[in-house]
């Protein structure tokens, strides 16, 4: 990353003390917007980018920090902040999110001071920015061969900043977000159970009321404790929150609505809801088709085969689980379609199934069951309610309940 | 270290050079749940499970949250027990049966005696002095594991005995921070006889049998977590989870894709397809089938779990005026029928 050639000391001065000039300004006119641009790093902005430059070549900014009253009060702000550009912009993304946390800290004890919220939006872009920046030091880290370590720390900074948030006053709506930057960073650490403190202090504290939180923020708040929820097989819970997340979602952002179907069609499908066609294609939720489709069909194979393809990209997620317990409705599929075609043929002998026609039919499904085999899985599905009816063990047969004998889930899971 | 009157370890299946090293799932100690949830694994108060592993190579660099933010110990006791609480315990008469020299409980030898797991000692007070090298350590561990051989003492001696001396042993593997291979390969020894141990203690009939079994399991879980910690540490340079095992599905999604598919994953996967569905032919056909025995011993629990649902669900939905024939069931539920 070679510094912007052809700057002089003159310009880079010049750039130096406007920075600096925007950034008074912003904090005596309460102007959060601009001070939001002035602290993003990761944007790449090409002001922030030739102002790194600008540092890389004056290499005195702290003289000219002092130099004003009206920027000096900020110095350990802007010193470590400048530190955190210049390094960033010559690529030591280590160096870079150590000074930008210290800048952030001093930052922090200003915005203490401050009384009203007006300096939320900056607030929300140095949280994004600490753990934007710690990934970054991460991989950078990790490709070294060394221990990463601060995408760690951004979480306990995150955390101490939610402390500051948590209050009685104004600046509480800006608890959730921070909250969901949170949940980002335990989650890309593979540490979320330590969600679960911050979710109590969301949920019961009195000082926070869920309805004030801004909108964005309670979609991503429900999107990921619907996750959650789906790690753990709360299958109604996690259908209230990723519900939640997708009516309330802006329609306007696909890869959010993408994110959140991702989760809540497993969900749906194992509370026998299923997701039309159409919906899998628009979202490109593909990897899920066959499996609505083995649902449909009663088709053990095709959900066997789709659980095989996908066997990575479920696992990743997280819902691989999820979908292989949804065989026992395909089972209930496959029995319901033998008993619709026998009562076809003939009403009043429909109601009884011989477990040889069910070992023939899931032999065309090139699935191996003797009759033993197909005897438990029918009593699993009448001990579960999916089946209403009995079995004989001598005559080898299912007698299905004359009434609704293949009860549907109407929005709830399977009894465990 | 003096070896001659050591016994020399037999490997057999306490201690088996078998082909795959033993992986298994972290199991609950109290198996009731059907659904893809554990409890958590109590972080115990006496370090002698890891935590925070570090990776070798870091061994000189110290992290700010890491407890032990304390300069790395280096053991220097050649003995499998220290000098000092060797002469203490001769004198208080505090010593196990497998250390008495000649059956006499005042007397023991550097050959016998073997260091006891001590709960409230901490890293700032054991003299170096007393923490036990890497290889005395792994000559020691395999001494400890040469009694389940023997048919000398009953089992539960002879648990209780190895129990609480490999629990010492990975206090002090803890104290200096070991985290190799090597480290790997004792852990992954101890797990086998913790394993075992829930198999072979169900056949003891002293009367605080189930919470030497409790404890058993809980030691059992401690071990597993520090393997996987170890396991995590060695494999890459990737960040270390500290997973508490919220969920399967959770951690499902951290281990690494060659694990996932190798055979012993796949067994177990199938196994728990088996019994999360409530197939209960298919799960007991699979394990006495294709279980080895110290998968055996920690499907075991589950084993009754799935009887038990089985029994359940023909209970539930069988022909109630032609009674379920036992023959039938007993093959079914693989046990043996008493009545001819």
């Amino acid at each position: 990353m070679a510094a912007y050639p052809g700057m002089s000391m003159g310009e880079a001065h010049r750039r130096i003390t406007e920075y600096l000039n925007r950034f008074s300004d912003a904090v005596s006119n309460q102007d959060a917007a601009s001070l939001r641009f002035l602290l993003s790093l990761s944007s790449n902005s090409p002001f922030l980018l030739s102002l790194a430059d600008a540092l890389n070549i004056f290499q005195d900014s702290g003289r000219l920090i002092k130099h004003s009253d009206h920027y000096s009060q900020y110095s350990d702000i802007l010193f470590n902040l400048f530190r955190s550009l210049q390094t960033y912009r010559l690529g030591n993304l280590f160096d870079s999110y150590q000074a930008f946390e210290k800048s952030a800290n001093a930052f922090i004890q200003e915005f203490r001071n401050w009384e009203s919220a007006w300096a939320l939006e900056a607030l929300y872009a140095l949280a994004y920015e600490i753990r934007v920046l710690a990934e970054r030091a991460d991989r950078d880290l990790a490709s070294n061969g060394k221990s990463p370590e601060k995408l760690k720390a951004a979480g306990s900074f995150l955390m101490k900043v939610f402390g500051v948030l948590a209050g009685k006053g104004p600046k509480r709506v800006g608890a959730l977000y921070v909250t969901c930057q949170l949940f980002k960073v335990y989650f890309k650490l593979g540490t979320v159970h330590l969600c679960r403190s911050v979710i109590r202090s969301i949920e019961t504290a009195r000082i926070f009321d869920f309805e004030e939180f801004p909108k964005r923020d309670k979609v991503t708040y429900m999107y990921y404790t619907g996750r959650l929820e789906v790690f753990n097989e709360n299958f109604p819970a996690a259908d209230n929150k990723l519900s939640y997340a997708l009516t309330h979602c802006n329609p306007r952002r696909e890869a959010n609505i993408r994110m959140i179907l991702k989760y809540l069609i497993p969900v749906k499908l194992s509370i026998g809801i299923l997701p039309k066609d159409w919906l899998l294609e628009k979202y490109n939720l593909v990897e899920y088709r066959d499996v609505v489709q083995a649902l449909r069909r009663g088709d053990l194979r095709l959900l066997r085969r789709a659980l095989q393809e996908h066997e990575d990209r479920f696992l990743r997620s997280g819902v691989f689980l999820v979908l292989e317990k949804l065989e026992l409705q395909v089972y209930q599929r496959l029995v319901k379609k033998i008993y619709i075609i026998q009562k076809q043929k003939d009403p009043t002998k429909a109601h009884q199934v011989k477990l040889e026609v069910i070992v023939k039919a899931l032999k065309w499904l090139e699935m191996d069951m003797d009759v033993d085999e197909v005897e438990c899985i029918m009593s699993i599905l009448i001990y579960k309610n999916l089946v209403k009816g009995y079995f004989a063990h001598k005559s080898k047969v299912v007698v299905l309940s004359k009434q609704d004998p293949f009860p549907k889930l109407n929005g709830k899971p399977v009894n465990s | 270290m003096e070896k001659s009157h050591r016994h020399h370890p037999n490997h057999s299946s306490s201690s088996s050079s078998s082909s795959t090293h033993f992986r298994s799932q972290k199991f609950r100690s109290n198996p009731t749940t059907k659904d893809g949830k554990f409890t958590k694994n109590n972080n115990p108060n006496a370090r002698e499970d890891f935590v925070k592993p570090r990776r070798p190579s870091q061994q000189a660099q110290q992290h700010v949250d890491d407890s032990s933010n304390l300069p790395v110990l280096l053991g220097t006791c050649p003995f499998m027990c220290p000098v000092a609480e060797r002469v203490q315990r001769e004198r208080l008469r505090d010593l196990a049966v497998f250390e008495r020299l000649d059956g006499n409980p005042r007397k023991t030898s550097s050959d016998l005696a073997v260091k006891k797991f001590c709960r409230t000692i901490s890293i700032r007070d054991m003299p170096t002095s007393d923490l036990r090298p890497l290889p005395v350590l792994e000559d020691t561990l395999d001494y400890l594991l040469s009694f389940l051989d023997s048919s000398e003492h009953p089992f539960e001696v002879v648990h209780d005995f190895i129990f609480d001396r490999t629990r010492s042993i990975r206090q002090d593997l803890s104290m200096q921070n070991i985290d190799n291979e090597k480290a790997i390969y004792m852990y992954e020894k101890m797990v086998r006889f913790h394993v075992m141990s829930l198999h072979k203690l169900r056949s003891c009939t002293n009367e605080n049998i189930s919470s030497v079994h409790y404890l058993n399991m809980e030691q059992l879980t401690k071990a597993l977590t520090t393997l996987f910690n170890l396991y995590d540490a060695n494999r890459s340079s990737e960040s270390i989870n500290e997973n508490e095992g919220e969920s399967l599905s959770l951690w499902f999604r951290q281990v690494p894709i060659p694990i996932i598919k190798s055979k012993e994953m796949c067994f177990a996967r199938r196994i728990l397809r088996f019994f999360r569905m409530g197939n209960y032919k298919r799960f007991l056909l699979t394990t006495a089938a294709e279980a080895s025995f110290l998968q055996y011993c920690i499907i075991e629990p589950y084993i009754i779990e799935v009887r038990e649902l089985a029994l359940s669900c023909i209970n539930n939905g069988g022909y109630k005026l032609h009674p379920y024939p036992l023959t039938h069931l007993s093959k079914l539920l693989m046990m043996k029928c008493l009545w001819p």
